[in-house]
């Protein structure tokens, strides 16, 4: 077997390998596999130093394929092939082991059997990366124009973000109007402004720029292209239903929240008096002097918190999650009812009060005014009662005052629910937008690509990420202009050279390759005066579904051939230690 | 411009806006004021919700930002001043601290680290453990070069006349470096041993640990140094040859300045001879110092030192002919003649036999004339020089030797323990009592007459002038007299060639002692008067400094930067206030044998003992953090170390500025009922987390008090958040869920240990919080509503804590833990104040940069183009700040290509 000059590195992990992989061994082990020439140990190989240490290797040795054998490829595998690229090695020739996750991670009571695992592991790697060859990258021009789905004020802001930096937008606005949840009469914290006039200022701000383009009761009906040019089909509604096609070269999910809709009879929902806490928003923007419901004078609320939310998980279709902003909305809209009538006698009924961050000062303040807390426990919720002539009565059992059962007659229930995510199934199926177990849609790391999805040139931001409050929401749809802007101003992307491959002199054109192809890559094509499948190299994802599937093994994903994996199977098995 | 935005910090916010800025194609200007980028993040162990390793998650975009080619990285810079500019753009002011290690040359090898004698709390580990002063930030440093933390010179090393690095060769001693104590003393000065034994030691007087219990004996630990590097090289070492200069340089003198001045330009290449008019080298060394004060063996070993380079000394010859040296060659001439005449005391009799000059007596003594056997001896004079020769005339047999000085004890120059010890000798001290006759027959000294003074009312300038008293006359009988009221140069033979003073010192530029005839210089006592030998030795390194320059035909002027490579000394009050408290480590007593017997010029002081020398030196208290102990220097494989690197100063021009300088911990000891800092077993939570990290300090938890594994942990909430009582009613948004983080952390390190969470509320707000709230509950983390009222230590260390458990009858309760971890929160960092000079960055009540628009503009600040980003304006965790920067960067954009289409 010919084999290319091979440098391999095992990782320590700062001892999230080492603990439990004796690396030294793992080294030692592999350093006489066919091209190996350097085989070293690192504490932190992702380090800047232990990078630059295989630069330098690679440019000694000239080094014609790399394995480090660390954590996840999820992690690192960009950082190492950027590495290799530094050093003049093709970064398709790298190959990354996962010891952490798939090895050490998993076997921390077995040191001897770990380390064993780990120099098959390590074996396979070297083993694939004898077989790589130098790739590159496909070049795609990028559209200098982007979708922005949802014109919220996480969608207002971000067209008004994309539009400056001299991309072209086309905001999409599923209902008639635009504005979403915050376009309501009442006045919203931390601002204490009105919703209604923050979202008129956003709009006047998108119809200053000429670069954007406002759809109103539009939907997004199919995508196609591939990240930096995608041709997308709009039906627009109105009187005169139409399909328009854009192309963009990224999409910015806004599509926000829902509000949770209590159950019936959930804490007396469906009783006179009991209202939600978007319901009780417009009620104090139509306070005047009094707070007034179904023309009676309020004296006594009671607010119940966490309705819809940290609901148990046991429960089927739990929403077992914090949302994160209603704690704050409710004393908030406590203290704007203090305002309002300082007289009115209010009760909070809550968990643990998340007024996180600087919000505590409103937390602060509700206590000044007289504002009684009662804290009630998960497990142990208040009951709420219709008495004959219409009043309400809650009782609770307070956990402060040593949980004593406490009744209070009110003449409002406020029950603060809980943000929800939004059904939007034709969206998700269109841009195959991953959710995640909460139902929101779900970025591809929290920290590292917190506005990415899966799918390359989609962004999501706002509430429909996951909870957040108006400004929060504001922020991230920032980031997506931001993590969106990194995308397009380049002007091209490059795409992955991993696809599949047809060999079209096998190929007898059966078509079981296009009808698994997830991603409609793969098409119908001419081959001298044959039909042969054909990949779309800019749609192919490498996902490799199609190798298997095709009777006449014409197919092959490049980087991970079949003679590649055959030769990573026989390195497992190539026998331990 | 050049650069689109400035970056200000590249914690894990500054590191996310520069690189996305960087993708989008702007040039950034990332700054970072520690030696690496990475923030606080980096320092952690896990991240929450998802138990990232955060190292996984930092390390990526550190090097990211170090490699991108958009982003360029300054670290250990500091941010002075921005000023806004007319078309808005900005102007900054950057001052690039030194690193004293050339970066392009450093490897990260950490060579120099291990090499560092110094130790200082480790800033990057909370304190847990030390750290060198040469140092690498911690292991995934970016840039991983080494950095020497210098605060400045140390007071000790800066009052050094004779430029001996002080606090260096202390730090070696303690190390147990003695012979590279030594070695670093005899690159500034020939003379360890005389030194050691006779200097009058400026350092100890700086010492700031005088302050506390006494200084650091650093005199006698330079003796021991030298005491045992003599033993180990009674010849001196073998070092590489000098390549000749070609130049020849003569010294008039062979004193500590003619002998130190020889010993540098030997060292440069240069050829010295030395002239010296006595029959042996050493000057005032040998000929005023008693050998009881510095044994002349010891004199000669250092005498060695100079004689090995090559130096020739031609001794009994006085050299008075500057031009006749010349015309033997000589390119330059060094005149260290020194003070070699008493000052006579003008008062009748002067002139009798019996009448000595100190001076004389001792040189006498040294050449060994003289018996005193039975005699009545008086020595006039407060100095040093009397008290030596009081003490010699007693070891000479003298029945009664009495000294006569004018003033008090008070105003008495000599050392305290000098006069001390000539008491225990039965030398006899008259204060306030001076001479004014001296009485003899046949011209030889019989009597003298002696009156008491008294102080005149202090002058205008505070000195009291003593005056006679009339009608105290008295007389008594002596058979000699020693007086010791000066000493003066002897210069009138150069009279005619040189500017001479009219106190017969010769003029010389006083930065370079050059004389008025150029190839002429002069240092030492024949410059300065009667002075001290670490003074006329740093004369002699002085002056064999600029000789060498002007051999070289450099310019003099303007070159003092180049020879006192010391940085401004570092203030006492700001070493002091490092610490809260010093333990009271109390100095060495000095230890003096007297005389036994008549004749005896054995050395009176004894050394100190190996054991002595090292807790001595481990007194120190590293004012200048680098003692310049130069162990870096001589260990670095690359030569990267730069000691006398300096700062820098650039300006740059940015279209927009990003301030992401995050915030601080709240300093646990503000919660003083909780006992951080006072009971070891409470620690802050980033302690903890550093406990729990991959590059942890001790490789497992354990507490610190006795190293027992912990068992019963309790995490204290809202430890300085959420409370009015120390000021910050805010809250941190963070300390819930890193404490959850590191409880279940410590589940799985610690299997066997209960951990309990006191809290207010479990603020667990972010998407997959609650989710990890549930989590801890289910891995058997205890939860107890109930604020920690406060914390009492037990003997074995464990601790008390009083809380009203307010879940269970709110009754006041108590808990025995084996370990408490203190969930501090966070205060605004005190940086972005004043870093804009002419615009006002607002900021709110409590100190974060105030968000004009939060709502709509997130990050956007008072000053148009410029952002906050991050936990400047508002703690917040590390998604948040994320996508807090994303924001602040798609801003920072927008503002740079509106600024750009004005233009």
């Amino acid at each position: 077997m010919s084999t290319l000059k091979i440098g391999v590195y095992i990782c320590h992990c700062g001892g999230n390998i080492s603990h439990y992989v004796d690396v030294e061994e793992v080294r030692a082990a592999v350093a006489g596999e066919p091209g190996v020439v350097v085989a070293k140990t690192a504490m932190f190989t992702c380090s800047d130093a232990t990078q630059q240490e295989i630069i330098a290797d690679i440019r000694e040795h000239n080094l014609e394929g790399l394995v480090v054998a660390s954590c996840s490829p999820k992690l690192h595998l960009f950082t190492f092939r950027e590495t290799a690229r530094r050093a003049g090695l093709n970064p398709y020739q790298y190959t990354q082991v996962n010891l952490r996750e798939q090895c050490s991670w998993a076997h921390r009571n077995n040191r001897r059997a770990a380390t064993e695992k780990a120099v098959r592991l390590v074996r396979a790697g070297i083993a694939r990366t004898n077989l790589t060859v130098p790739l590159e990258p496909f070049k795609i021009e990028t559209v200098p124009a982007v979708l922005v789905v949802g014109a919220g004020v996480a969608g207002l802001r971000a067209a008004v973000g994309m539009a400056d930096l001299g991309m072209n937008v086309y905001l999409l606005e599923k209902e008639a109007q635009p504005g979403g949840w915050v376009n309501r009469p009442g006045k919203m914290y931390p601002a204490g402004r009105v919703g209604k006039e923050i979202i008129a200022q956003l709009l006047a701000e998108v119809q200053e720029r000429e670069r954007i383009t406002l759809f109103t009761g539009a939907e997004i009906v199919e995508k196609s292209g591939s990240v930096g040019n995608f041709q997308v089909k709009v039906r627009v509604g109105g009187r005169r239903r139409q399909e328009i096609s854009l192309n963009v070269g990224a999409v910015i999910v806004a599509t926000g929240f829902d509000v949770y809709r209590p159950a019936a009879c959930e804490y007396g929902y469906g009783f006179t008096g009991v209202v939600t806490l978007p319901e009780y928003w417009d009620l104090l923007a139509a306070a005047n002097g009094n707070l007034i419901y179904r023309r009676k004078e309020i004296k006594d609320v009671v607010y119940i918190y966490c309705v819809g939310s940290r609901q148990d998980p046991e429960k089927e279709n739990a929403h077992s999650y914090c949302s994160r902003y209603c704690c704050s909305a409710a004393v908030y809209a406590a203290l704007q009812t203090a305002e309002i009538n300082p007289q009115i006698r209010q009760y909070h009924l809550y968990r643990d009060m998340r007024t996180y961050g600087k919000s505590e000062l409103l937390f602060t303040r509700a206590r000044e005014q007289g504002v009684r807390f009662l804290k009630f426990a998960g497990d142990n919720p208040p009951r709420v009662e219709e008495q004959a002539g219409g009043r309400l009565q809650v009782t609770v059992c307070d956990l402060l005052t040593y949980g004593e059962e406490v009744e209070i007659r009110a003449d409002l229930v406020v029950l603060v629910t809980g943000m929800v995510p939004r059904e939007n199934e034709q969206l998700v199926k269109v841009l195959k937008l991953p959710l995640g177990k909460d139902g929101f849609f779900n970025e591809i790391h929290p920290k590292l690509r917190p506005v990415e999805t899966v799918v390359d040139g989609v962004f999501i931001c706002g509430a429909a990420q996951g909870p957040k409050d108006y400004p929060e929401s504001v922020a991230s749809a920032l980031a997506a202009v931001t993590q969106s802007a990194a995308l397009l101003k380049k002007g091209y992307v490059e795409l992955e050279p991993l696809v599949a491959t047809v060999d079209p002199e096998r190929c007898r054109w059966c078509g079981e390759c296009a009808a698994v192809c997830p991603y409609a890559a793969i098409e119908k094509g001419q081959y001298l005066y044959r039909q042969v499948a054909w990949v779309n190299e800019a749609v192919c994802k490498g996902c490799g579904g199609c190798a298997p599937v095709c009777p006449g093994q014409a197919i092959d994903l490049r980087g991970y051939t079949d003679a590649q994996i055959k030769a990573m199977i026989d390195g497992l098995l190539k026998g331990g230690l | 411009m050049n650069y689109d935005i400035l970056v200000i910090g590249s914690g894990i916010g500054g590191m996310e806006a520069a690189l996305k800025l960087g993708d989008m194609g702007y040039r950034v200007l990332l700054v970072e004021k520690e030696p690496s980028i990475g923030g606080k993040m980096i320092l952690l162990s896990k991240v929450f919700p998802t138990l990232d390793c955060a190292s996984c998650i930092s390390t990526p975009k550190m090097a990211a930002a170090a490699h991108h080619p958009n982003v360029q990285v300054m670290v250990y810079t500091e941010v002075k001043e921005i000023k806004k500019n007319g078309s808005g753009t900005f102007q900054a002011r950057l001052r690039k601290k030194p690193t004293f290690v050339d970066p392009a040359l450093c490897t990260g090898c950490q060579q120099c680290e291990t090499a560092c004698t110094v130790a200082v709390p480790d800033q990057f580990n909370f304190g847990l453990v030390a750290r060198r002063a040469a140092y690498i930030a911690f292991p995934q440093a970016v840039p991983k070069k080494a950095v020497i933390e210098r605060a400045g010179t140390s007071p000790c090393s800066f009052a050094c006349p004779a430029g001996i690095r002080a606090h260096g060769y202390v730090s070696l001693v303690r190390s147990g470096k003695y012979e590279e104590a030594c070695r670093l003393i005899l690159e500034s000065a020939p003379f360890p041993g005389s030194l050691g034994r006779a200097c009058y030691a400026r350092c100890e007087q700086e010492c700031t640990r005088a302050g506390l219990e006494g200084p650091v004996a650093i005199r006698q630990i330079k003796r021991f140094v030298a005491d045992y590097y003599y033993g180990a090289h009674p010849e001196p070492e073998d070092a590489p040859p000098i390549a000749p200069s070609g130049k020849k340089v003569a010294v008039i003198g062979a004193g500590p300045a003619g002998l130190s001045a020889a010993f540098h330009l030997a060292k440069k290449g240069h050829a010295v001879e030395v002239f010296e008019a006595a029959p042996l080298p050493g000057g005032m060394l040998r000929y005023a110092i008693p050998a009881y004060r510095i044994p002349r063996e010891v004199l000669d070993r250092d005498i060695k030192n100079v004689t090995t380079l090559g130096v020739k000394i031609n001794q009994g010859k006085r050299v008075t002919d500057l031009a006749g040296l010349k015309d033997k060659g000589f390119d330059a001439v060094f005149i260290a003649t020194g003070t070699p005449r008493g000052r006579k005391m003008k008062v009748e009799g002067e002139d009798l036999a019996g009448v000595v000059n100190a001076l004389d007596f001792l040189r006498d003594v040294n050449a060994g004339r003289v018996s005193l056997q039975g005699k009545t001896v008086l020595v006039v004079g407060g100095g040093n020089v009397a008290i030596d020769a009081a003490r010699t005339a007693m070891r000479l047999g003298a029945a009664r030797v009495t000294v006569q000085y004018r003033r008090s004890r008070a105003q008495m120059p000599a050392h305290d323990w000098e006069i001390e010890a000539a008491g225990r000798e039965g030398v006899v001290f008259e204060y306030l009592a001076a001479p004014v006759r001296f009485l003899g027959e046949n011209g030889k000294l019989a009597e003298v007459e002696s009156v008491q003074m008294e102080l005149s009312e202090p002058a205008a300038d505070g000195r009291r002038i003593p005056v006679s008293v009339v009608g105290t006359e008295r007389k008594r009988p002596a058979d000699l007299v020693v007086i010791a009221v000066g000493l003066e140069p002897e210069t009138e033979y150069f009279g005619d060639q040189l500017a001479v003073n009219a106190d017969k010192t010769i003029q010389v530029n006083p930065a370079t002692l050059q004389t008025s005839i150029p190839f002429v210089f002069a240092g030492g006592d024949v410059v300065t008067g009667p002075s001290s030998i670490a003074r006329a030795v740093g004369h002699g390194r002085r002056a064999a400094f600029f000789i060498d320059r002007y051999l070289r035909g450099e310019d003099l002027a303007g070159a003092e930067v180049e020879f006192d490579c010391r940085l401004p000394v570092v203030s006492k009050e700001e070493v002091l206030k490092r610490q809260e408290s010093y333990r009271d480590l109390p100095p060495v007593s000095k230890k003096e044998i007297l005389r036994e017997k008549p004749g005896d010029f054995t050395e009176v002081e004894l050394p100190l003992t190996e054991e002595e020398a090292r807790s001595s030196a481990g007194r120190c208290l590293d004012c200048g953090v680098c003692a310049e102990c130069r162990q870096c220097v001589a260990t670095c494989p690359a030569g990267a170390i730069n000691l006398a690197a300096k700062e820098a100063e650039k300006e740059v021009e940015v279209g927009s500025v990003i301030i992401s300088t995050g915030l601080r911990l709240f300093p646990a000891g503000g919660k003083p009922q909780y006992g951080y800092g006072r009971f070891k077993n409470v620690l802050d939570a980033m302690q903890m987390d550093r406990l729990l990290a991959p590059t942890r300090p001790y490789n497992t938890v354990l507490r610190p008090s006795d190293g027992k594994i912990p068992n019963n942990i309790a995490y204290v909430l809202c430890t300085g958040s959420r409370d009015a009582t120390v000021g910050n009613p805010l809250c941190s948004r963070v300390c819930c869920m890193y404490s959850l983080k590191q409880a279940q952390l410590l589940t799985g390190v610690l299997p066997l240990a209960d951990v309990t969470v006191y809290y207010i509320d479990i603020r667990a707000f972010g998407k997959g919080y609650e989710e990890f709230y549930e989590q801890a509950k289910g891995m058997g983390v205890y939860f107890v509503k109930g604020r920690i009222s406060w914390i009492e230590e037990k003997e074995d260390g464990n601790l008390l804590l009083t809380y009203e458990d307010i879940e269970n009858g709110g009754k006041l309760s108590r808990a025995e833990h084996d370990l408490v971890v203190l969930s501090v929160g966070f205060l605004p960092a005190p940086e972005v104040r004043g870093l804009f000079s002419a615009e006002e960055l607002a900021v709110d009540e409590f100190g974060y940069i105030r968000e004009v628009e939060e709502d709509v503009n997130p990050g956007k600040t008072s000053i148009a183009g410029v952002f906050a980003a991050g936990s400047v304006s508002g703690a917040r965790d590390i998604p948040d700040s994320i996508l807090h920067a994303g924001a602040a960067a798609a801003q920072a954009a927008a503002y740079v290509e509106r600024i750009r289409g004005k233009k």
